[in-house]
């Protein structure tokens, strides 16, 4: 394989069987060898691509594209059907946290127990371990068993043991929403410390703003084939257009069964919020998602309708809700404002209502707030 | 060799799941690893207590007691380490479906632990040997050798076992019913001179390689003699043709231990 390249594949599939009717027992195996019809399932077709080294890339796909598939075969824990798949470099898997922890024994104990797993011989150990147990900052649980641990704890561990392995190529799945928002910043920090190094990284996530932030090219694999490979932002782009139609494409089909849903929010004014009288106008503003394309969404402010409200963008409520909504969701018409004057209203309590309706008049959703002006 | 610097990549692996394997099994208990005593030791108790009333003939052995424990505690490190070594990949599924590393790693380990349980639980037959009056001799510095046939021959077959019983969970309670048989197949409880000569039953006892193990750890604790060396030889080349078949096998098979989980 050439020396520049990390990963190397080469027109790899990879099939699974599946098995009606499973015979897993020996009399099964004997008397019915011929009963049960062996299907295959193939997970990735025909996939070819190169990494070179120092690259970070992102794997992007909707659940069951085979993105996570194709990670396990380069961690060489699953083997391709057909084609080839080599990798050039130490490599470590942050595919599921954890891997080899025994509960009874230390904190302690149990790097030693899983850095071992990642090939590490106990020198090699020694010299991280004060670095693994201050990037856990665990303190003086480290040498508490492990069952006694929070599950904050206990991945907080798995993952600064799996991303202090000195490894030339990291494989990330999904994993990176670990503990809170300080112990999240500084592994991306550790990740950009490691991307500066040089190291080859293969991130497979979900969340859209990390492909872009960090990586520097994305390969999208949609029904187990290469889609798209180059510019974060420009697959990101066509991965969610092709989402978008593809939910419509579906559900246009089986609109009839799909239950009508929908969750709508009011961002301002804040409930119990003071308002200052002196403003020229009051913001009425907030979202709305539904996967109704007919429903009608109402604003009414003490009791009357307030009239031509404003739809926009709000890329970060998409962001949230497109798997929920089965990616039904028009992007451009999820937030909703309307800016009321503030002559029209007298100081005192009010009342905002937001809802949202259905065609057959049915709520699907409402909220409301009560915010004073002073 | 490839398999032999994967190990030796893997090495710290090894140690902490062979100390894994013989702290952790017991854990939590009470008495701890001295359970690992404790099981053989009280099986020969009852069959030391129970035999010689049975059959009164098979008891007469002289100095039956510690004829028991030369016998049973080799046996003992035969059968857990293909007990245990035929789960042992389907009891890691876990790890195996998170993480890569050589998956020949987890039988070696199996194997290995047993091997150190039965080194100490040599202590007892020691000390069994010398309070029974039977004393030691040097004809045990080939006790090393000896064990190092039994983990050939033990590694090769959890090999086969244990990679085949990922696809045919049937192999597990098969094992549980052969090991069962192979105890009386074995002149653990009774001796060879006491089957009629010329008997298909008694040539298949004496060609099972363990009888030959088990007399050889009798002749070098209890009867201060060297063994059978043609029989030895026997054993070790047999137990080199099980390995690389095993081998053979597992390699063939390990790729696919991940998609039956």
């Amino acid at each position: 394989m050439d020396k520049q390249n990390a990963i190397e594949v080469k027109d790899m599939s990879k099939s699974f069987k599946i098995q009606h009717d499973t015979a897993k027992g020996l009399k099964e195996k004997l008397l019915f060898w011929n009963r049960g019809t062996v299907e295959y399932h193939e997970v990735l077709k025909h996939i070819s691509l190169n990494i070179k080294k120092g690259e970070t890339v992102a794997l992007i796909g909707t659940n069951g594209s085979g993105k996570s598939t194709l990670l396990k075969l380069m961690t060489k824990i699953y083997y391709p059907t057909s084609g080839t798949l080599e990798t050039n470099g130490k490599l470590t898997s942050l595919l599921e946290l954890g891997a080899g922890f025994h509960t009874e024994f230390t904190g302690r104990e149990n790097i030693y127990f899983n850095a071992s797993i990642f090939g590490l011989t106990r020198a090699d150990i020694d010299k991280r371990i004060d670095e693994i147990i201050e990037f856990s900052e665990l303190g003086d649980f480290i040498n508490s068993p492990v069952r006694t641990y929070s599950s904050g704890m206990f991945m907080r561990l798995a993952f600064s043991v799996a991303i202090n392995v000195d490894a030339d190529i990291l494989l990330i799945d999904e994993i990176l929403a670990v503990g809170d928002q300080h112990f999240q910043d500084k592994c991306y920090a550790k990740l950009e410390e490691l991307k500066k190094e040089g190291k080859t990284i293969v991130i497979v996530t979900h969340s859209l703003d990390v492909v872009k932030e960090m990586c520097t090219r994305a390969i999208w694999i949609y029904n187990g084939e290469l889609k798209m490979d180059g510019e974060p932002s420009l697959v990101v782009d066509a991965y969610l257009k092709q989402i978008a139609e593809d939910h419509k494409n579906k559900s246009k089909k089986v609109s009839k069964d799909i239950e009508l849903k929908a969750d709508l929010f009011i961002d301002e004014p804040d409930q119990y919020e003071v308002v200052d009288s002196t403003q020229d106008s009051l913001l009425l503003r907030g979202w709305c998602v539904t996967n109704d394309d007919e429903s009608v969404l109402k604003v009414s402010l003490d009791g009357k309708e307030v009239e031509e409200i404003e739809r926009h963008p709000r890329g970060d409520v998409y962001a949230v809700y497109y798997e929920m909504y089965d990616g039904m969701l028009n992007a451009d018409i999820l937030g909703w404002k309307k800016n009321v004057m503030m002559s029209n209203l007298e100081k005192g309590i009010h009342k905002v209502v937001v809802s949202c309706w259905c065609e057959d008049g049915r709520c699907l959703a409402s909220k409301e707030q009560t915010f004073t002006i002073e | 060799m490839n398999v032999f610097s994967d190990i030796y990549k893997y090495r710290e692996l090894l140690k902490t799941n062979i100390k894994k394997d013989i702290r952790g099994k017991y854990k939590g208990s009470f008495l701890g690893i001295l359970w690992s005593f404790l099981t053989p030791l009280l099986q020969v108790l009852v069959y030391w207590i129970v035999f010689p009333y049975l059959l009164g003939r098979a008891g007469t052995e002289d100095n039956y007691l510690c004829y028991l424990v030369t016998g049973i505690i080799p046996w003992t490190f035969f059968t857990s380490a293909v007990t245990l070594g035929t789960i042992c990949i389907k009891n890691n599924k876990g790890i195996i479906k998170k993480v890569y590393f050589p998956r020949s790693i987890l039988p070696i380990s199996v194997c290995l632990s047993t091997l150190v349980n039965f080194f100490i639980s040599c202590t007892i037959v020691l000390i069994f040997c010398i309070g029974t009056g039977a004393g030691i001799s040097y004809h045990l510095i080939l006790l090393p050798i000896i064990a190092f046939t039994q983990l050939i021959l033990t590694l090769g077959i959890v090999f086969i076992l244990s990679a085949i019983n990922v696809y045919v969970q049937d192999i597990e309670f098969a094992v549980q019913f052969i090991i069962n048989m192979g105890f009386y197949a074995t002149p653990i409880l009774y001796s060879m001179s006491l089957l009629p000569e010329g008997n298909i039953l008694t040539t298949l006892i004496s060609l099972n390689p363990i009888t030959v193990l088990v007399n050889a750890y009798r002749d070098i604790f209890l009867y201060h003699a060297w063994p059978d060396p043609m029989g030895l030889l026997y054993v070790l080349v047999l137990s080199f043709v099980v390995l690389i078949i095993g081998y053979l096998i597992f390699g063939k098979l390990e790729k696919g231990f991940a998609e039956q989980f």
